[in-house]
């Protein structure tokens, strides 16, 4: 606890610094704000980091549904309208591959929108399980609970598995000498954390079985 | 035994210090361990042996 607050200190300075400097603003006003978050800081408990966490998974979940039914969208909107696909979608110009080929074009869409509705999906079971509070503190080592974490697994998995070959496809392609964006603007980077972050969910899944098997016997015993 | 010294659940329950749920847990062989603590305190209140209590049967 202490060395998070010495970290969240160090931080807020180091924002403090960086807006009076480069932004010329006279941000002595936050210093009462910077107290008060001092004193929350030291009240603050699980519950309420859970309650952020809620808070935050509901905005990213929002954001991946929206970027999934995007890339959906556009891709129907250019097989129907050609002549907007340079439009479509800023960061990943596909243009360069709908004009290569239609067939590409759907399946590198399609790799996207897998992932980005996985993604999605995740995040829907995050506050699926957040809300109601269902992850209850007092006893963690339950059957839900054990079921949600080997379902990130098995969907981290699945979104690095996508990812991965959404990323050789989209490298391979260009190697065909199609102008493709890169990894990151079509969302499909960082496979190989996707799958160290599933490998870290199923271990911890098998600890949680543990637990509840000794959570059990425990509760058995008189 | 329960029957022999004429006490209910409720009773020994309140007398041990065990809730009645853990009692009927023991009671119909659910549990999977028993605390030395708490057996010592069932002999005492029923006044028996735990051999009297306890029974092996193979499953």
């Amino acid at each position: 606890m202490l060395k998070e607050r010495r970290l969240f200190c160090f931080l807020y300075a180091e924002a403090i610094v960086l807006l009076k400097e480069q932004f010329l603003l006279n941000v002595d006003i936050f210093l009462p704000i910077f107290v008060l978050s001092n004193h929350i800081f030291m009240k603050t408990n699980t519950r309420l980091i859970l309650k952020v966490l809620y808070i935050v998974s509901w905005v990213i979940f929002v954001g991946l549904c929206v970027e999934a039914g995007g890339y959906l969208v556009n891709a129907f909107f250019a097989m129907a309208n050609p002549g907007i696909v340079d439009r479509l979608w800023k960061d990943a110009d596909l243009s360069d591959l709908f004009r290569f080929d239609n067939g590409h074009f759907c399946v590198m869409n399609l790799a996207i929108f897998v992932v980005s509705g996985m993604k999605a999906w995740l995040f829907y079971l995050i506050i699926k399980n957040l809300h109601g509070r269902k992850l209850d503190i007092a006893q963690p080592f339950r059957k839900e609970v054990r079921r949600f974490i080997t379902w990130m697994s098995l969907l981290a998995l699945l979104i690095g598995l996508f990812s991965f070959w959404g990323a050789t496809y989209a490298e391979w392609l260009a190697g065909q000498g199609v102008k493709m964006p890169d990894e990151q603007h079509l969302r499909l980077s960082g496979a190989d954390v996707w799958l160290f972050m599933s490998v870290i969910l199923f271990v911890i899944a098998q600890l949680f079985k543990r637990g509840i098997e000794i959570q059990t016997e425990n509760e058995l015993t008189i | 035994m329960m029957a022999k010294r004429k006490m209910s659940l409720n009773e020994l329950s309140e007398k041990v210090g065990l809730t009645l749920s853990n009692l009927s847990i023991l009671k119909t062989g659910k549990a999977k361990a028993i605390r030395f603590s708490t057996l010592e305190a069932i002999c005492k209140t029923l006044d028996c042996q735990p051999g009297d209590i306890l029974e092996y049967k193979t499953s």
